[in-house]
């Protein structure tokens, strides 16, 4: 198991504002709504830097950069 | 092959599915019944670490829903620190009776199993989750019955479709509202008012408690070598005889259906409402690891069959309209995809022709943007069915309909009877 920066969004904060997909084209596109499609592949480390630059325009602070495991853990109900 | 040892039911009211079994019953077997002085065996309390050795060696798997190895949710446990043992019994699935039936009928056997638990993780208390009064009585009659229920509790849950999630449950349970949290928390680090917790669903429990009064070796004595024991499940839809079943894993999906009376030639969606159209082997043992290898699920154990006389088309539009009303509104891709997948399930039904590949297009981008995984299996819904009725699809393309009306056999409702009329 590799660990490897990924950005979250937690859903539940994000109202579709679309500065991170203006700010990071390369890995955050959006829907027909202006939710983030995130690309789930790794990421180098220059655009880490371009990552955190849309974690931090975030107006709703929906998104943060996470270093997790790649397998991930299964969801339980 | 059968033994139909139908239970009464203890109860009264309301009326419920029939429950029968395919081979001789466990969790089904009489003597867990509420009313009776637990006159069993005590279960044989494990250790920690002797408990999640049996659980490793019969390989079992949560039956919430997810299938999560029980064994690796004990080890995630942090070692010293006392936990919660939470039994999710919220059953919101809306297909699926098997956990209200195991508490209504069983409760002494889910009472065994979150003891066992219980113990083998020194915790200090027992959290059921229920929401179904004929389940929260059944409960509460048995603890009145033995005495070393004493740390258990009973608490009541919202019925919604999406509160029934376990970090939804868990919050509910501290005061929240029974949706699940944006941010990613392990109920195993954060999980009952914050602190360690172990949940799973009720038949996980009672069948922890089977283990525990059987060992490995007695309880691997049915079902196959990739999963042993039994599993409970729901049958609805267009079916001779709806209820819910217990059977060996293992058992032919053509010898459930067979039993079940389904019409030859059904439609069956497997996993309920979460889970996909199954069109492989009509034979496939129903196992849950034969099962995700070949990209199915069964869920929560919930089987719909839909019957060649209905428009297979309309009911995959009504389940997946309902499916959308059920979005909780709290994550945008749920709340605004969803309606538009069901907006263009419609549209297929009246032959537009770009209905399909919108739909495709919008499908895509669906999964694992929400905070719970209520847009994942819808998608997984719509999308096999987009597979499995491929010539319906067609048909309708082509001609505007296929002629069959909506007969509502997958019809959502709150009461078992609708359900399976």
């Amino acid at each position: 198991m590799t660990r490897e920066r990924r950005i979250h969004v937690d859903w539940t904060r994000c109202d579709g504002h679309g500065l991170c997909a203006v700010l990071f084209p390369e890995v955050i596109g959006s829907d027909e709504w202006g939710f983030p499609v995130i690309d789930g592949r790794p990421m180098s480390p220059d655009e880490i830097i371009h990552a955190r630059r849309a974690v931090a325009s975030c107006p709703a602070l929906a998104l943060r950069l996470e270093a997790r495991s790649v397998r991930q853990p299964a969801r339980s109900r | 092959m059968t033994a139909a040892a139908t239970i009464p039911n203890p109860i009264g009211s309301p009326p419920e599915p029939a429950t029968w079994s395919i081979g001789p019953p466990r969790l089904l077997a009489v003597g867990y019944g509420p009313r009776r002085p637990y006159d069993r065996s005590a279960p044989r309390l494990l250790s920690r670490d002797q408990l999640t050795r049996d659980v490793a060696t019969v390989g079992l798997l949560g039956r919430g829903g997810a299938a999560f190895p029980v064994a690796a949710k004990l080890r995630a446990m942090p070692r010293r620190r006392v936990a919660t043992v939470v039994v999710n019994g919220s059953e919101s699935e809306p297909a699926s009776y098997k956990d209200r039936i195991l508490m209504r009928h069983a409760p002494h056997l889910v009472l065994d199993g979150a003891l066992v638990v219980a113990h083998a993780l020194r915790a200090r208390r027992v959290l059921i989750a229920v929401n179904d009064e004929p389940a929260a009585a059944a409960l509460h009659q048995a603890i009145g019955h033995r005495s070393d229920a004493r740390s258990v509790r009973i608490a009541g849950t919202g019925g919604r479709f999406v509160g029934g999630e376990a970090r939804a449950v868990l919050r509910a349970l501290g005061g929240g509202p029974a949706l699940a949290p944006g941010r990613r928390v392990l109920p195993s680090d954060r999980g009952y008012r914050g602190t360690p917790t172990f949940l799973s669903n009720v038949e996980t429990f009672a069948q922890i408690g089977l283990l525990a009064t059987l060992g490995p070796r007695a309880y691997a004595g049915t079902g196959i070598t990739d999963e042993p024991g039994t599993t409970l499940l729901t049958v609805t839809g267009a079916v001779g005889r709806p209820g819910v079943v217990e059977v060996p894993h293992g058992t032919p999906l053509s010898v459930l259906l067979c039993e079940v009376g389904a019409a030859p030639g059904a439609a069956v969606l497997l996993g309920g409402y979460h889970g996909a159209w199954w069109t492989g082997d009509p034979a496939v043992p129903l196992s849950r690891p034969i099962l995700q290898a070949a990209g199915a699920t069964l869920g929560a154990g919930v089987v719909c069959v839909l019957g060649p006389e209905t428009c297979p088309l309309a009911e995959l539009a009504h389940v997946a309209g309902y499916l959308a009303s059920e979005s909780a509104g709290q994550c945008g891709p749920c709340m605004f995809g969803l309606p538009t997948v069901a907006h263009d399930l419609q549209r297929l039904l009246g032959g537009h022709r770009s209905a399909a590949s919108d739909l495709r297009r919008r499908l895509a981008v669906v999964p694992g943007r929400g905070a719970c995984a209520h847009p994942d299996g819808t998608a997984r819904f719509v999308t096999s069915g987009l597979r499995a009725f491929a010539a319906d699809i067609e048909q309708h393309q082509m001609a505007g309909g296929c002629g069959r009306p909506f007969r509502g056999q997958l019809t959502v409702s709150p009461t078992w009877q609708e359900v399976a009329r």
